[in-house]
């Protein structure tokens, strides 16, 4: 009972200071606000619109088989000659240009450096033997895709648009070698027409790429309406925002309400609980629950307000309960442990700005990394190192609609974590105060 | 059983490092009474209630408060007892009415009970009015009134206030020294300290003196006064060398010591309204000046400057 008094009146405590509501739930909030209206409204337009990414691409594609692709039929109708201007007036047409902005220039050289020096995000060279290439049975047609590396969201969806874009070549290609095998290997007009055919069919008939190449990921839920689907990538973005911040935070909260036991010995509000007819056990005790319990309240906030607000999906109801268990365990325990080792809350500035945040952003390293399929790797093997980084795992897995065994297991990495956390935590506090 | 000391001392010992605060310091308290522990800064006061109120084990000796003993029985310690720290310990966040609610849970009082209490409580410290406003916007007084409630809501038979009125305004101290000596009638047991000699002369039913960590005297305000002789101190400021004429003044009869100290001269005589003519004579013959004169009849001043050869505020 005694336990429970001690935990409330902290609680009590934590939620009427402004500094740490801010902290617990407006900055979170707030950081992933500033991203929701950086990619535009849904509720008011129903839709959105990304920053355009800026390409610029050097076409030095010198033709191979002939084309006669109807210029009605290419986007734009500008007259295409190789297969390098197609590409160009498909990323120059209309429906491309709400996405990306097209520069063009002469030189492979020209277009690295215009990333290089951010004056573009993506540069696309096509190569001299592109059509030729191409038109070969077996040649291999490749574009040189080159991007700025702290960069994620343009890129990404670039490189959606052109593999969506080879892939449905890759698809022509094999037609024209099953005509080049049987035809007379002169006639390169007729690959012209089954290109056509392929731009006729597929690309004409989708009247906005832009929600169509932004499908990304597909919906936790596994819901297939039409509209949901294009907020997709957005809700993706934005939910790893507000999960990474939500764990974050989460951490510091936790750090700084184990501080209390610190600051309560310093207000002398603990040496005066030590001479009410109340154990040391029962004090701590009641200390360490509060820890869990504003963790609690603030996730459980978080998560409501992000999804009412944003309309995050977090997952299916179980997965998102086991995840939240991860992220309230840890970051109760971690915060706990690193207090057990300060002397006084004047050494909370290291705990925060090194300690937390250093882990904070190795655990959070893969919502930065994103499409980036190395740094994804490597950030694998990174945040796994520190316990934010499993705490972030389960609400991703939650998120992307992995099966509940999944983010159990991430669960109990989690708690492993946590108990040794906590374990040392206490024993140090318990010795501390004999 | 009201014969067994509310609090038996014996031996306390406690160092911190080289530092011996508390050396041996042995005392009881009568059930009932006001007992005050007069020393200056760092005389060891504090450690040694520290120690009484089962917070620091003492290095030697061993006490008991209501029969039970801080080293084998704490828990029936701390239930006896109320503690006033000297450093204010509450919530700042929390009101008073919180505050008090939460520290009555701590002492085991619920519900309807506890409201009570904390109403009561409220009443003594006279803070009712304001009892939902935040702790952190009072002033320093109403801080020490809550800082003292908190130590009664369990009508503890013992009570430890720790140099309860520093730093307040001379209204609040009234307050608080009218309230202590109420704890009193109503059958409360009194451990005061302080480093103001009037108010342990005025509350106290006995007062130790401790200085650098032991109890140098202990009785009841007349008893300490009689160590000094029922000496009257005569503090004069002169204007030149008062060396030749303390000299003088050394010779008179009824003088018993003479001394000097940051250009203030005392004088400790039997009878002032004998010896002060003198004085005056003495002092004209050497064409000195007497620039000012202070008259101070025996108190617990004079007998620390008497044990110790210090003043009480050094
Ligand atoms: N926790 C501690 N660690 C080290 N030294 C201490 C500690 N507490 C007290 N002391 C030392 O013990 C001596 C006695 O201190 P104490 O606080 O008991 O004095 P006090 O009589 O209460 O003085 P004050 O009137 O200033 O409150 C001092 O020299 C003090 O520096
Ligand atoms: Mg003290």
């Amino acid at each position: 009972m005694k336990v429970f008094d001690i935990a409330l009146k902290d609680l009590t405590r934590s939620f009427r200071s402004t500094f740490a509501v801010v902290f617990m739930l407006g900055v979170p909030l707030l950081v992933t606000g500033m991203f929701y209206f950086m990619f535009g409204n849904i509720a008011s337009e129903g839709g959105f619109s990304l920053p355009k990414t800026k390409v610029v691409i050097a076409n030095l594609d010198e033709g191979g088989p002939k084309f006669q692709v109807n210029p009605k039929n290419i986007p734009g109708g500008k007259k295409a000659d190789t297969m390098g201007d197609l590409i160009v007036s498909i990323l120059q047409s209309e429906d491309m240009a709400d996405l990306i902005e097209v520069a063009l220039v002469t030189s492979a050289e020209s277009a690295r450096t215009a990333v290089d020096s951010q004056n573009a995000q993506v540069a696309i060279i096509i190569p001299a033997n592109f059509s030729h290439q191409f038109a070969d049975v077996d040649g291999e047609a490749v574009i040189e895709f080159y991007q700025d590396p702290t960069l994620t969201i343009g890129p990404a969806i670039m490189r959606a648009i052109l593999n969506r874009f080879m892939d449905g070549m890759a698809g022509v290609k094999i037609a024209v070698n099953v005509f080049l095998d049987e035809a007379d290997s002169s006639k390169y007009v007729f690959a012209g027409q089954v290109v056509q055919l392929y731009l006729k069919d597929s690309l004409a008939e989708s009247d906005d790429p832009a929600e169509e190449l932004l499908d990304v990921r597909t919906p936790a839920n596994g819901q297939n309406n039409e509209a949901e689907e294009s907020q997709n990538l957005m809700l993706n973005i934005i939910g790893s925002i507000m999960g990474g911040m939500m764990v974050f935070y989460a951490y510091f909260t936790g750090a700084s309400t184990a501080q209390s036991i610190l600051r309560e010995e310093e207000e002398h509000t603990l040496p005066r609980l030590f001479t009410t007819p109340t154990s040391q056990a029962t004090i701590l005790t009641g200390k360490f629950l509060s820890v869990f319990m504003t963790v609690f309240v603030q996730v459980i906030v978080l998560l409501i307000a992000a999804r009412l607000i944003f309309g995050i999906q977090w997952g299916g109801i179980l997965s998102v309960a086991l995840m939240a268990a991860g992220i309230i365990f840890s970051a109760s325990s971690f915060g706990i442990f690193l207090n057990s080792f300060l002397k006084n809350s004047k050494q909370g500035g290291v705990l925060f700005g090194g300690g937390l945040t250093v882990t904070g952003m190795m655990g959070m390293i893969k919502i930065f990394a994103m499409n980036s399929a190395i740094a994804n790797k490597m950030g694998d093997t990174i945040s796994l190192l520190v316990p934010q980084g499993w705490a972030i795992r389960g609400l991703m897995q939650s998120m992307n609609g992995e099966p509940t065994v999944s983010v159990l297991i991430t669960l109990l990495a989690s708690l492993v974590w946590s108990v040794t956390f906590f374990v040392i935590g206490v024993w140090r506090f318990n010795r501390r105060y004999v | 059983m009201s014969d067994v000391p509310a609090i038996e001392v014996l031996d306390l010992q406690k160092s911190f490092g080289e530092n011996h605060a508390v050396q041996g310091v042995s005392f009881d308290v009568k059930q009932g009474e006001i007992f005050s522990l007069l020393g200056p800064n760092g005389a060891g006061k504090t450690t040694t209630i520290s120690m009484l109120s089962c917070l620091l084990r003492p290095n030697n000796g061993d006490a008991r408060v209501m029969g039970h003993s801080i080293r084998s029985d704490s828990t029936g310690v701390k239930s006896v007892l109320g503690v006033v720290p000297q450093d204010i310990a509450l919530y700042e966040d929390l009101t008073a009415r919180e505050n008090l609610s939460f520290w009555g849970k701590m002492y085991g009082l619920r519900g309807s009970k506890l409201k009570l209490r904390v109403d009561e409580v409220l009443d003594v410290i006279g803070l009712r009015d304001r009892a939902n406003e935040r702790v952190g916007k009072y002033s320093g007084g109403m801080k020490r009134r809550v800082n003292i409630g908190v130590a009664l809501l369990h009508k503890p038979k013992v009570i430890y206030m720790d140099e309860p009125t520093v730093g307040i305004d001379p209204q609040s101290r009234r307050n608080i020294l009218d309230s202590v000596v109420k704890l009193k009638d109503e059958g409360m047991t009194v451990l005061y300290t302080t480093h103001y000699m009037e108010e342990a002369q005025e509350l106290s039913d006995h007062i130790g003196i401790m200085d650098h960590g032991k109890l140098i005297a202990c009785g009841t305000g007349e008893e300490l006064v009689k160590l000094v002789g029922q000496q009257t101190r005569i503090d004069l400021t002169l204007n030149g060398d008062g060396s030749n004429v303390m000299q003088m003044w050394q010779a008179i009869d009824g003088v018993s010591r003479v001394s000097a100290e940051d250009g203030l001269v005392s004088v400790l005589v039997a009878d002032s309204n004998l010896v002060l003519p003198h004085l005056f004579e003495a002092a004209a013959q050497l064409s000195i000046r007497i620039t000012s004169v202070d008259i101070r009849e025996p108190n617990l001043e004079a007998v620390f400057l008497h044990l110790t050869g210090r003043a009480l505020r050094d």
